[in-house]
């Protein structure tokens, strides 16, 4: 490990200890963040009461029976169903096509420079306006969308306000907010690769998918890595559009976790369950992105061992 | 200087003379209408001041949590007048109403004290009260000597007052003896027919009078009026928002329940006899035939807009939806006319259920009675003939302000049949939901059942069956059935 | 990869218009609906032929919305002060926290490095719902609800994560050896980081950094919660165009305009570094 070399030689002028350096560097941060665990923890708790605002006086510990209460309510099973299927499905379309478009963008140049830029401006609109302007434009009446879809034949195409749309339409939406994501984190991990292995392989007259399959590809991992990551958390804890467009209708195809929940907290005023649900949802957030964080070391270390 | 005028007006403020008189009297005296509107402010403000001590909280400051709304505007159009009146410094927090509730509900439940009033609606005190959020007013109300004597309690029209009062008991009777009194109702909406004039006539269609006359009548609209036209809209989102309009006025009027309460207090599901069964099966098949394609996300505004800009013949919904489509730039501006509604036609009125924009007063506030002297303001004549004529403070609670003359000939030029649909309605005007703290739970549920339906993922009497078993099992859960 | 047929080029062209089309045409109508009023943008069936208005940018700018019931405040320009306010000092704070914090666990494996950098994310998947209620009787006690500082620190949440481990990644591609010749010469430290290490992971830190930035700005639901109405984001602003009287489209649009052309500056500025200069092959080992 070279890194750690580096820095064997104390320096002069700073006379904080070597050993101590990267806990003063990293502990600010940590602190800020650690109050945060305190309403976390306080959220734990009441996961495991029966607390409803409405019954104050009710308010209990009644151990688990939130938790144990999902095994028997399909309406938890959905919610869990909806909600991996969502992430998923997003997560892998915004993969892929971002995925796309960077290696699209991936030469310089002052048009692509420009795209990519331009590009971002979906990512700019707050989720909730974008839901709200995207149901508009997929308004039967006076929907461009509505109106171009009609042109084509498609005439009752009615978007998120039929079940077996709705899913697709707000895939759609989320995939139009957040390819740009997925894109900008690619293009500059792309554009930061070195170049020496392409020109070598050019000179052989190595096949373009070979290239791109054993060289582009297993190079960008980490970045790819990051960039899902941070997808995913976002995706599964998906709000803002679902909620903006069919509020996790019609009937209960689109009720995914943080619906589910929002409609628990601020309308049912159910506290204890809409508690656990997040607590639930905080724990496969926790298990996805142990995986992730474990293979995205693992690539850096062999990464740094090639180097 | 016009001293004349300002008897004028006193006589008026006293009852002596009527609000026509007075106006007629003051034309006469060649005053223009800007110059009277501020005797007249002025003098009002004395004569309310005369035999109370508004100026006992002189110099405290209020805070006040409102949504965006026609309502909020009249009353902070106006608010000078109280702070004139009081001495009492007001200063408010405006929300829009995407997000409003979710401010409340953060605001009372972590007992902020930042608020000392705020604009709710009745169902929501349903969870308020209990939690232990707000105030009961009787206290205030009975008391002479916090209420001055010219708020007249009396003046609230009735199905409106007591749908804001409940004892706390889970399906309680609205405004029983023991009720408490847990905001006072400013503005109110009432769910009847609002519908395009020229396209009825161009559709040969004349005002359906029950539910099958108005399913027929809006298929008819959608097949002959062209351009894409739908003939009814009423809200399909999946939410609570859905069941309480058109859809629970309508079921009310078949004598039909959302809850049936037991002798022993207990509460159970009554959304599944043969009656109700009927009545969601016909509104499920309307909406199917002519309800607006978009209608699982359909909400209030989209009822409203769609009416106003000319894509929907007919609402079945908000009475003040129609009233303010037909003003504004919306390009039916005008065009609209209004009509009661009576769903069964056995009925012998209109039962319509009500949306109550109404002021409470939070529990966490740090000086209630001062607190009080702004609701009573807010709540009172004087601020509600100033709304109601001034401004779009429709459709206003008070008896005497559907009395007033120039507000009934305001609304018969502009809105035609508003005034009458509203007096023949107003008897059966109530809350016809069963007071719950799990209200929000049944609706929502309820809303997306009949999303189900209308997307025949279910049979309506499978869908209304396994609705009733779900909700008893989350009412037992709560330990209230 | 400079090889390429014309046949390949016409694709290529041919799926980044489709990409072109497909991401821009949304915004396109967007900022065409934002000269309309409702009585065109509401027009059956959708029309593009209209004319222009300035009134909804007229009612945004000067906070005056001339309505059939009067004239109404807008906060608009408030929302939007706000909104940079927020965002630019939690970006800022973000920052100054986690490049260090980052640089520590890129450069130095130290004991508990890896929990530690994995609770910070941990932060980022913590559903804001979740400690929101209990946040805002803690913020009460403490005195924090209703201010920036409180605001601040709760949008630590949204950027802190996103920034330490995006630049932590750029800070592990650049080779070490550099920053050792350069400590060798003498330089302290601080010294190395600030001449060595933070030049050459500029261009993260700023990508990093405008993806937090544009986080926080769309983050609305902890003003909505944690403060009154004169602390709220545009977003909050926005909203408040969905009225009982109506829903104001065409205002909406110009919000999201007005709302947008922040973020877009600063990203058309600090272009060389988000696609331009990430080229970090030269330096890397």
């Amino acid at each position: 490990m070279a890194s750690t070399e580096t820095l064997r030689r104390p320096a002069s002028g700073f006379r904080i200890s070597r050993k101590m350096l990267p806990y003063v560097l990293s502990l600010p941060a940590l602190l800020v963040c650690i109050g945060i665990l305190i309403p976390f923890f306080t959220a734990v708790i009441y996961s495991f009461q029966r607390y409803r605002l409405s019954q104050p006086w009710a308010r209990q510990f009644n151990w688990g029976e939130n938790y144990l209460n999902f095994i028997t309510d399909p309406a938890f099973w959905n919610t869990l169903k909806v909600s991996l299927l969502y992430a998923g499905l997003t997560v892998t379309l915004e993969l892929l096509l971002g995925l796309g478009i960077a290696l699209l963008l991936q030469r310089r140049s002052t048009v692509n420079n420009f795209i990519s830029i331009m590009l971002l401006l979906p990512l700019m609109i707050a989720p909730a306006l974008a839901a709200l302007m995207w149901k508009l434009m997929t308004n039967p009446s006076f929907g461009i969308l509505s109106y171009l879809a009609s042109l084509i034949g498609l005439h009752d195409f009615r978007w998120a306000s039929s079940p077996d749309t709705a899913l697709l339409t707000v895939v759609l939406v989320d995939i139009w907010v957040y390819t740009p994501f997925i894109m900008i984190l690619l293009l500059a991990g792309l554009r930061s690769l070195p170049t020496q292995p392409f020109e070598a392989a050019a000179l052989d007259g190595v096949p373009r998918s070979f290239v791109f399959f054993r060289i582009t590809l297993p190079m960008l991992t980490p970045y790819i890595l990051t960039a899902t990551l941070f997808r995913l958390l976002d995706s599964i804890q998906q709000f803002d559009i679902i909620y903006a467009m069919t509020q996790g209708g019609p009937g209960n195809t689109l009720t995914v976790f943080q619906v589910e929940a929002y409609l628990n907290f601020f309308q049912s005023t159910n506290v204890g369950r809409s508690a656990a649900l997040l607590i639930i949802l905080w724990a496969i957030t926790y298990t996805l992105s142990n995986v992730f964080i474990k293979n995205w070391l693992r690539l850096r270390e062999r990464a740094r061992g090639e180097a | 200087m016009y001293e004349k005028e300002k008897d004028l007006i006193s006589a008026f403020l006293r009852g002596e003379v009527d609000r026509r008189g007075m106006l007629k009297g003051l034309g006469a005296a060649g005053l223009t209408v800007g110059t009277a509107g501020t005797l007249f402010n002025m003098m009002s403000t004395q004569a309310l001041a005369a035999d109370f001590d508004w100026k006992a909280h002189s110099g405290k400051k209020l805070k006040l949590l409102l949504n965006k709304h026609p309502y909020a505007d009249a009353m902070i159009a106006n608010l000078q007048t109280f702070k004139d009146l009081t001495g009492i410094d007001v200063t408010y927090d405006v929300f829009p109403e995407d997000v409003y509730f979710d401010k409340v509900t953060a605001a009372l439940s972590s007992g902020s004290t930042e608020y000392d009033a705020f604009m709710t609606g009745a169902y929501m005190t349903w969870t308020y009260g209990p939690a232990g959020w707000i105030t009961d007013l009787k206290e205030w109300i009975n008391d002479p000597a916090k209420t001055n004597p010219q708020y007249a309690w009396d003046d609230f029209l009735p199905g409106v007052k007591n749908s804001c009062a409940w004892n706390g008991q889970p399906g309680g009777a609205l405004g029983s003896d023991d009720a408490k009194q847990w905001c006072i109702p400013w503005g109110y909406e009432q769910n009847n027919l609002s519908f395009n004039q020229a396209m009825f006539d161009k559709a040969g269609v004349s005002v359906p009078k029950n539910l099958d006359e108005l399913s027929v009548a809006a298929a008819k609209l959608t097949k002959d009026v062209g351009g894409g036209v739908y003939g009814i809209g009423v809200r399909g989102s999946r939410s609570w928002a859905t069941i309480h309009p058109g859809f629970l006025s309508g079921y009310a009027n078949f004598g039909q329940k959302d809850l049936n309460v037991g002798a022993d207090g207990k509460l159970s599901a009554a959304m599944n006899t043969a009656d109700s069964k009927a009545f969601h099966a016909k509104w499920v098949s309307m909406i199917q035939e002519s309800g607006p394609k978009d209608w699982s996300t359909y909400t209030w505004y989209q009822v409203g807009t769609d009416l106003g800009a000319g894509a929907s013949a007919m609402i079945y919904d908000a009475d003040i939806l129609g009233y303010f489509m037909n003003g504004g730039d919306n390009k039916m501006a005008g065009k609209l006319a209004y009509a009661p509604f009576a769903a069964n036609p056995a009925a012998s009125a209109p039962t319509p259920n009500i949306w109550i924009w109404s002021l409470a007063m939070s529990n966490f506030s740090r000086d209630k009675d001062a607190t009080w002297y702004f609701l009573q303001w807010a709540t009172g004549l004087e601020h509600a003939i100033f709304g109601a004529t001034k401004m779009d403070f429709v459709n206003p609670v008070r008896a005497s302000v559907w009395k007033d003359e120039i507000f009934r000939e305001r609304l018969n030029k502009s809105y035609p049949g508003y005034v009458e649909m509203h007096d023949v309605s107003a008897p059966g005007a109530k809350i016809h939901f069963t007071a719950q703290p799990l209200f929000f739970d049944v609706t929502t549920e309820w809303a997306a059942t009949l999303q189900k339906m209308v997307a025949k993922q279910v049979p309506v009497d499978e869908g209304l069956d396994q609705l009733a078993e779900s909700i008893n099992r989350q009412l037992q859960e709560a330990g209230l059935g | 990869m400079d090889t390429m047929s014309p046949l390949e080029r016409t694709l290529r062209g041919l799926a980044l218009t489709l990409v072109v089309v497909f991401f821009m045409f949304p915004i396109f109508w967007i900022f065409l609906m934002s000269f309309q009023t409702n009585e065109t943008i509401l027009a059956i069936p959708p029309s593009i032929v209209f004319s222009p208005t300035l009134s909804n940018y007229a009612a945004l700018i000067t906070g005056k919305l001339q309505t059939a019931a009067g004239t109404l405040d807008i906060a608009f320009m408030s929302n939007l002060g706000n909104s940079i306010f927020l965002s630019v000092a939690s970006v800022a704070v973000s920052l100054v926290l986690g490049v260090p914090a980052a640089y520590a666990f890129a450069r130095h494996k130290f004991r508990g490095s890896e929990d530690i950098a994995f609770t910070l994310l941990s932060f980022r998947f913590a559903p804001p719902l979740l400690v929101l209620l209990p946040l805002t009787q803690y913020f009460q006690w403490l005195g924090l609800s209703n201010t920036y500082l409180g605001l601040i620190w709760v949008y630590q949440l949204i950027c802190l994560p996103l920034i330490l481990w995006i630049v932590r990644g750029y800070f592990e591609d650049i080779s070490a050896d550099v920053e050792y010749a350069y400590r060798i010469a003498g330089h302290s430290w601080f010294a190395t980081f600030r001449k060595i290490a933070l030049p050459l992971a500029g261009p993260g830190i700023a990508a990093a950094g405008l993806l937090a930035f544009i986080f926080a700005w769309n983050n609305f639901v902890f003003a909505l919660v944690l403060a009154s109405a004169d602390k709220q984001p545009v977003t909050v602003g926005a909203l408040a165009f969905v009225t009982s009287s109506g829903i104001q489209y065409g205002q909406i649009a110009a919000a999201i305009v007005l709302s947008v052309t922040p973020t877009l500056a600063l990203a058309l500025y600090a272009q060389r570094y988000l696609v331009e200069g990430l080229s970090l092959g030269a330096v890397k080992g």
